[in-house]
């Protein structure tokens, strides 16, 4: 009697589960699958399948309201190392993740301020360490907000998740000296883009306005096309359709024939376009985390500077 | 009747509603015109609030300006003045309005401890709960609090004081407050060297790291409990805690005390707690130095006055200058503030516009620029510093409490309020 009912109650469970639970998919990138859309996140809150991670820089803005059972992924102590410029190491990651209630077969949902950018490079990171279902949701904060969707103050606790970080991924990360001087010198090797403002990429300034300089040359990296990271997305931030993506990277001559390589001044915001042209197109794309504060300062590296702006000179 | 008034200062000239003794209300003309006046004031700001949450900054802007409206009320009807507070503890020994500094730190604790118990549930990590006022504790915050309680006795009342009195129409306030923008400016100057040679080493101490969120509510209530019985002990000449309580509840009696006596120093101080507790967790901690030094600062960046670049300022956790053109959610706390304390000082009838001396006026400028320097370099005032700041656990605010009273005592003692 008793072991009937536990294999009843078994059956009973496993059936529920596999209603509710999303299982991570092996399917081919592409955009249902890496954007998560707000209705479908609603549907999945509880769903213990799939994690929801945060990753905003405004101080407090998880605190004073986040979207339930969602965990806050602190960008600028949990996803980089905090002494070496370098991306989190593979075992603090792991140890991040597991207490974040992570599986191997979790789907992660990122979402965060600023149109995404700190929780695109949440995205990568998950997947330079191997995560298999990584989605970004589409839109953010402000359009969940916007839309007037709940949010909480309270905080999740998970039970300890089992995941374990891979090494890390380097088909999807550039450095300078394997990747990117070698792309500088011979354009055929890979196409970089650089999804800085016009600004920026002709030299006429440093940094962004509202950012101290923080390298001592100005311009691009030669051979790179200027795609600003904003024609990626519509006006309220969800990305734009597959077909319009495509037409814009073509018309630049980014075709997904060839590697590609992203970069910014940090690398936060190109992981945004290392996002839509991996995950969402599928091409082969690497980002480069060094980006121009490690390029525009590295002694003896060749520079395009349109403007011809020079530094210091008065 | 009169006797259970904790303050007849405030209601001699006021024409109470029970002044002579009756309990039938005396609505002269003067006095509806008043009333309706700053009901129409009241509407007013009310109506901006609704207007802000149709615009940007929907979800802070409109809070803020009701966190100002709320702290304008409280701390005219109140008489929620630090200084006149401190004053009245030192010169005259009456201690009862220093109760509400106390309760205003008691409830505001309590408060902070249940919205820090949801944004930070670990406190064994070095991580601070964001935003909060616990700022480094070093010699500089020690000399700033000091600065600050001198400039209080010499223009009369700290920042949030001169806010609110401004509203009374206390016009020593005016050059007091423009006093205070030239001490930011003077602050700003001296904050490079201070950073480099003080407070950059300085150790950040918030007390839950030690002793958690229950060990730290219980430190704060002890220290506050000492505090309350040394001030019980040290009054002499205190005024009656609450009034004769066999009264039954009337209209008359209910809108005296809304708009002529002053409230009871638990009942404000209470309040202002909670309304720290809110202004934490809707929108920042409550203070109300950051427009007016943002204000100072952007001046200074526009005339390319001094160095641009404050070093390490932007990492404290403090009522903080940012650059900025727009009028800032602190902003909208000082609108509130100022507009509704002359709402209400204008029905209790204490509006009063008081013409200032050459003499005063000069005191006050120059206790001004002592309040700008001091707030600036201690990170806030009485309000940004001594309450959110004790409220947050940190040690930052129980030193800048401890030196703005030996501020005051000094400025007492050379009897500067009264040159």
């Amino acid at each position: 009697m008793f072991k009937k009912k536990t294999v009843v109650g078994a059956l009973v469970l496993a059936l529920l589960a596999s209603v509710t639970t999303t299982q991570a998919s092996a399917a081919p990138k592409n955009q249902s699958r890496s954007v998560a859309q707000a209705d479908w996140l609603e549907k999945n809150i509880d769903n213990p399948k799939v994690r929801i991670i945060e990753v905003s820089t405004e101080p407090g803005i998880y605190e004073r309201g986040h979207i339930k059972n969602s965990v806050k992924f602190a960008w600028h102590t949990d996803l980089v190392d905090v002494v070496n410029r370098d991306v989190i190491s593979r075992a603090a990651f792991t140890k991040l993740a597991q207490k974040a209630g992570i599986d191997a077969d979790t789907t992660v949902v990122l979402y965060g301020d600023k149109n995404n950018w700190f929780a695109a490079w949440g995205a990568w990171i998950f997947n330079l360490y191997g995560q298999k279902d990584v989605r970004i949701l589409d839109g953010g904060r402000v359009k969940w907000e916007k839309d007037g969707r709940a949010l909480t103050t309270s905080v999740p606790s998970f039970k300890s998740g089992s995941f374990v970080a891979t090494q890390l991924d380097k088909s999807l990360r550039a450095t300078l000296i394997r990747d990117v001087l070698p792309a500088a010198k011979n354009p055929k090797l890979a196409q970089l883009i650089d999804i800085r403002s016009a600004d920026e990429y002709n030299g006429k300034v440093f940094a962004p306005a509202g950012f101290q300089e923080l390298a001592v040359r100005a311009g691009h990296i030669p051979g790179a096309v200027n795609i600003p990271w904003g024609l990626n997305v519509n006006a309220d931030g969800t990305f734009k359709p597959v077909a319009d993506l495509k037409k814009l990277y073509a018309d630049k001559g980014i075709t997904g024939d060839s590697n590609i390589i992203t970069y910014c001044r940090i690398g936060e915001r190109s992981s945004l376009t290392w996002f839509v042209l991996s995950e969402i197109l599928g091409y082969n794309v690497k980002n480069y985390d060094g980006s121009w504060t490690e390029y525009g300062n590295s002694v003896g590296v060749p520079i395009v500077n349109n403007a011809g702006t020079v530094w210091g000179a008065s | 009747m009169g006797s259970f008034l904790i303050n007849t200062l405030n209601t001699e000239k006021a024409g109470g509603l029970i002044s002579n003794g009756t309990s039938s209300p005396l609505w002269t003309k003067s006095q509806k015109a008043r009333t309706a006046f700053s009901l129409l004031i009241v509407i007013g700001l009310l109506f901006t609030a609704f207007k802000l949450s149709q615009g940007e900054n929907a979800s802070t802007a409109p809070i803020s300006l009701l966190i100002g409206i709320s702290l304008g009320l409280l701390l005219e009807r109140g008489r929620f003045c630090f200084f006149c507070i401190f004053r009245d503890g030192i010169e005259d020994r009456n201690t009862t309005p220093f109760i509400s500094v106390l309760t205003a730190i008691a409830v505001g604790s309590i408060g902070y401890a249940i919205v820090f118990g949801q944004f930070l549930p670990d406190t064994t990590t070095d991580r601070l709960p964001p935003v909060a006022h616990i700022g480094p504790v070093s010699w500089p915050l020690a000399l700033g609090a000091f600065i600050f309680g001198i400039g209080m006795t010499l223009s009369g009342a700290c920042i949030s004081g001169h806010l609110y009195r401004l509203g009374q129409g206390y016009l020593r306030a005016i050059p007091a407050l423009l006093g205070t923008l030239i001490g930011f400016g003077i602050a700003f100057l001296t904050w490079n060297w201070l950073y480099l040679h003080a407070i950059a080493d300085a150790p950040t101490i918030w007390l839950p790291h030690l002793l958690g969120y229950s060990g730290s509510l219980i430190a704060t209530f002890a220290t506050l409990l000492a505090l309350l019985i040394g001030a019980i002990k040290w009054g002499k000449n205190s005024d009656p805690l609450s009034r004769s309580t066999t009264s039954t509840p009337s209209i008359s009696r209910g809108i005296n005390y809304l708009l002529f006596e002053r409230w009871n120093p638990i009942a404000t101080g209470a309040l202002v707690g909670i309304v720290g507790m809110i202004a934490y967790l809707r929108v920042e901690p409550l203070g109300v130095t950051r427009q007016i030094s943002t204000t100072g600062r952007t001046f200074m960046t526009n005339q390319g006055i001094g160095d641009e670049n404050l070093l390490g300022l932007d990492r404290m956790a403090g009522c903080i200058a940012v650059v900025a053109e727009a009028i800032t959610n602190n902003g909208w706390i000082v609108v509130g503030i100022i507009f509704t304390s002359f709402a209400a000082a204008l029905a209790g009838g204490r509006f009063k516009i008081d013409k200032p001396t050459p003499r005063n006026t000069a005191t006050a400028l120059i206790g001004g620029i002592f309040l700008g320097w001091g707030s600036m370099v201690s990170l806030g005032c009485t309000i940004g510093v001594l309450l959110s700041g004790t409220q947050a656990f940190a040690l930052s605010g129980w030193v800048f409490f401890a030196f703005l009273l030996l501020g005051v005592y000094t400025g007492i003692k050379l009897r500067l309020h009264k040159s």
